[in-house]
């Protein structure tokens, strides 16, 4: 009779308690887990939205400009963008080298102007690995990379009041701070997600943005989409190294550097899910301590016979520790195959979530199968039911023999 | 016949509340090898005190105790724990087996703190419990055995490390005249056989009339002495 069997028969003596301390444990693991997975989609989404709403994995650009120090367009732009482009889609990791010029104007239809934050761009490439292409609500994507068309968000379109085939007049500074201005028609409208970009959103093609400008070849950034799985914390400083060796001095950011928004939700989260997960512990905790404090009490006589017998107190606590252990694990076991039987139906049941922070639509609910949250519920469970049985078990260990001989 | 266990001057006083309760008062006494010792005093005389004092349960507030002639007075928990392992068996009034194991596990249960093999506790448990008369009662739990048969199976419980005492605080009270008679005659059986000491504290006169030497308490003092065999 190890110690361990004598634990697991003492679990076993009272099957209604400690029926209801293993449930708690059940509810507790499958909380985490599940929350833990819907974290997890949640976080995804919002990696995968931001990566593809236009920041990408990765952006190289002049280290003045990430800095915000750029008074006007293309003031620190670069200005060997297409070998620094060639150099990076030489990286087998590489998937595409976005070509952008950021600037700033005023669009007009003749008798309103409106102020836009315009992005350059390549479309092709765009439209393969961004969701820009995908928000157009009508009309149509830029047919090449020279075309004198305009894509706008569909707030910016309403304030114009334009749509898809009008003309308008873009007025933007030159790097030089001559004004300039060009005409263009309005390919497309896109619904962006965030509603203060949609109101000043236009996108156009690189073409019409050079020219406007006056680039001279310079753009402001090349953002980079890796293939996946992605890493870009391993891929910046190797295509940095690769730039530096080729003369080129560039600044470089991965796109969690660039995505405050995203930290901001995620530590957002992180805060909710953790006073959540707390606030499981607590309840865990306390139920399970009440448990423990009975099962304690109902054998004070019975602890007083075994340390009659010799038993060490630390024997006696290691027991009690050891019932606790044994109704975590078993309590995780059955909360997993409860997570995973919740998660089977939720996935299934074709749920819409609310569209998260900066996104237009709900997306389909799908809880991720997290293995660390699984780890983490059964790490919490276990250290919780081991904490709730080793003050109880310890209080009874230390009693005195012969109260404990002497209790009814 | 050699001595084992020797208490000088053993004072204990309980705590009522804010009223000191004497229960012993400066006893003397002395547990020699494989004598048959009955403690016999009215309730409240101090025999249970004296039992727990004698097997390391409770410490006296005064007093000397020697174990082989050494002070087991200032061991810490752990070694008089150990001590009761190895040298002590102990038989309760209401039997105190584990509920969750079987009349062999729980034989089995002082050897096992001992380090003994699973083999080697099997084996003895067996032979231990056949000495009592249980072998057919060997994967029973208590719950289903009668009065006697627990008893037994703390006798045999008690023998599982071969201690050199074994103390029984009024082993019978719980039993039916015959089946407290079979505990006794085991009891007797075992003394003379293995040659262990037994101290039992009692009341009853059939227990006293079983005694190699009888010391009487009264009032936490011992009263008188005989040797009614």
């Amino acid at each position: 009779m190890s110690l361990f069997a004598l634990a697991l028969r003492n679990v076993a003596r009272n099957r209604r308690r400690s029926l209801l301390t293993g449930g708690v444990v059940v509810f507790g693991f499958a909380a985490i887990a599940l929350a833990g997975g819907f974290m997890s989609q949640s976080f995804e989404g919002l990696r995968e939205g931001t990566i593809r709403n236009g920041t990408g994995h990765l952006q190289f650009a002049d280290p003045a400009f990430f800095a915000g120090n750029e008074d006007a367009a293309l003031e620190h732009g670069l200005p060997e963008s297409g070998r620094a482009a060639a150099i990076l889609s030489r990286d087998s990791e590489v998937q595409e080298v976005l070509p952008r010029i950021d600037f700033v104007g005023l669009a007009t239809n003749g008798t309103r102007s409106v102020p836009f934050l315009g992005t350059g761009l390549d479309p092709a490439p765009e439209a393969r690995t961004m969701d820009t292409a995908k928000l157009l609500v009508s009309g149509r994507w830029f047919l090449d990379a020279n075309e004198r068309g305009v894509v706008l968000g569909s707030g910016l379109a309403r304030a114009l009041n334009v749509k898809a085939g009008d003309t308008l007049t873009l007025l933007a500074t030159t790097p030089e701070g001559v004004l300039n201005a060009l005409d263009a028609t309005v390919a497309g409208l896109a619904e962006i997600p965030i509603k203060e970009l949609d109101e000043r959103y236009l996108a156009t093609t690189l073409g019409l943005a050079s020219e406007l400008l006056v680039a001279s070849g310079r753009v402001s950034k090349l953002t980079i989409v890796l293939r996946e799985p992605a890493d870009a914390e391993a891929a910046l400083p190797r295509l940095l190294a690769s730039l530096s060796r080729e003369g080129i001095g560039v600044a470089g950011k991965t796109w969690e550097d660039l995505a405050v928004f995203y930290r901001q939700v995620r530590m957002l989260y992180l805060g909710i899910f953790g006073f959540m997960g707390l606030v499981l512990v607590v309840v865990v905790l306390l139920a399970a301590a009440n448990t423990m404090m009975m099962a304690a009490a109902e054998r004070t006589r019975e602890i007083g016979t075994l340390r009659a017998l010799g038993t060490r107190p630390s024997t006696i606590t290691s027991m009690f520790v050891a019932e606790g252990l044994i109704l975590a694990v078993l309590g995780c076991v059955g909360g997993a195959l409860i997570s995973v039987a919740i998660r089977a139906v939720l996935n299934h049941a074709g749920l819409t979530l609310p569209p998260p922070p900066g996104v237009a639509h709900g997306t389909p609910l799908h809880v991720n199968l997290y293995v660390t949250a699984y780890a983490a519920g059964a790490l919490a469970m276990s250290a919780t039911l081991v904490a709730a049985s080793w003050f109880p078990a310890r209080r009874a260990a230390r009693m005195p023999i012969i109260e404990a001989l002497a209790h009814v | 016949m050699e001595t084992i266990l020797e208490g000088r001057g053993l004072t204990r006083t309980y705590w009522l509340g804010a009223t000191p309760v004497a229960a012993l008062s400066g006893v003397d006494i002395t547990i020699r090898r494989a004598e048959f010792l009955v403690l016999q005093g009215p309730s409240g005389s101090g025999k249970t005190t004296l039992i727990n004092l004698l097997g390391l349960l409770d410490r006296p507030d005064g007093g000397s105790l020697q174990l082989d002639g050494v002070s087991v007075a200032t061991l810490d928990e752990n070694a008089r724990a150990d001590l009761r392992r190895d040298r002590f068996g102990f038989v309760f009034q209401s039997f105190n087996l584990v509920a969750v194991l079987t009349a062999s596990e729980n034989v089995e249960y002082p050897m096992r703190l001992k380090g003994a093999s699973r083999e080697a506790r099997r084996r003895r448990a067996a032979e231990l419990l056949a000495q009592v008369g249980l072998s057919e009662k060997r994967e029973v739990r208590p719950d289903l055995l009668s009065g006697g048969q627990r008893q037994r199976v703390a006798i045999a419980r008690a023998l599982a490390n071969e201690p050199e005492v074994i103390l029984a605080d009024e082993p019978t009270a719980n039993l039916d005249t015959k089946t407290a008679d079979e505990v006794l005659d085991l009891m007797s059986r075992i003394n003379e056989e293995r040659q262990v000491a037994f101290v039992l504290s009692s009341h009853d006169p059939r227990v006293v009339a079983r005694a190699q030497r009888v010391l009487t308490l009264q009032d936490g003092r011992i009263a008188g002495g005989a040797s009614p065999r």
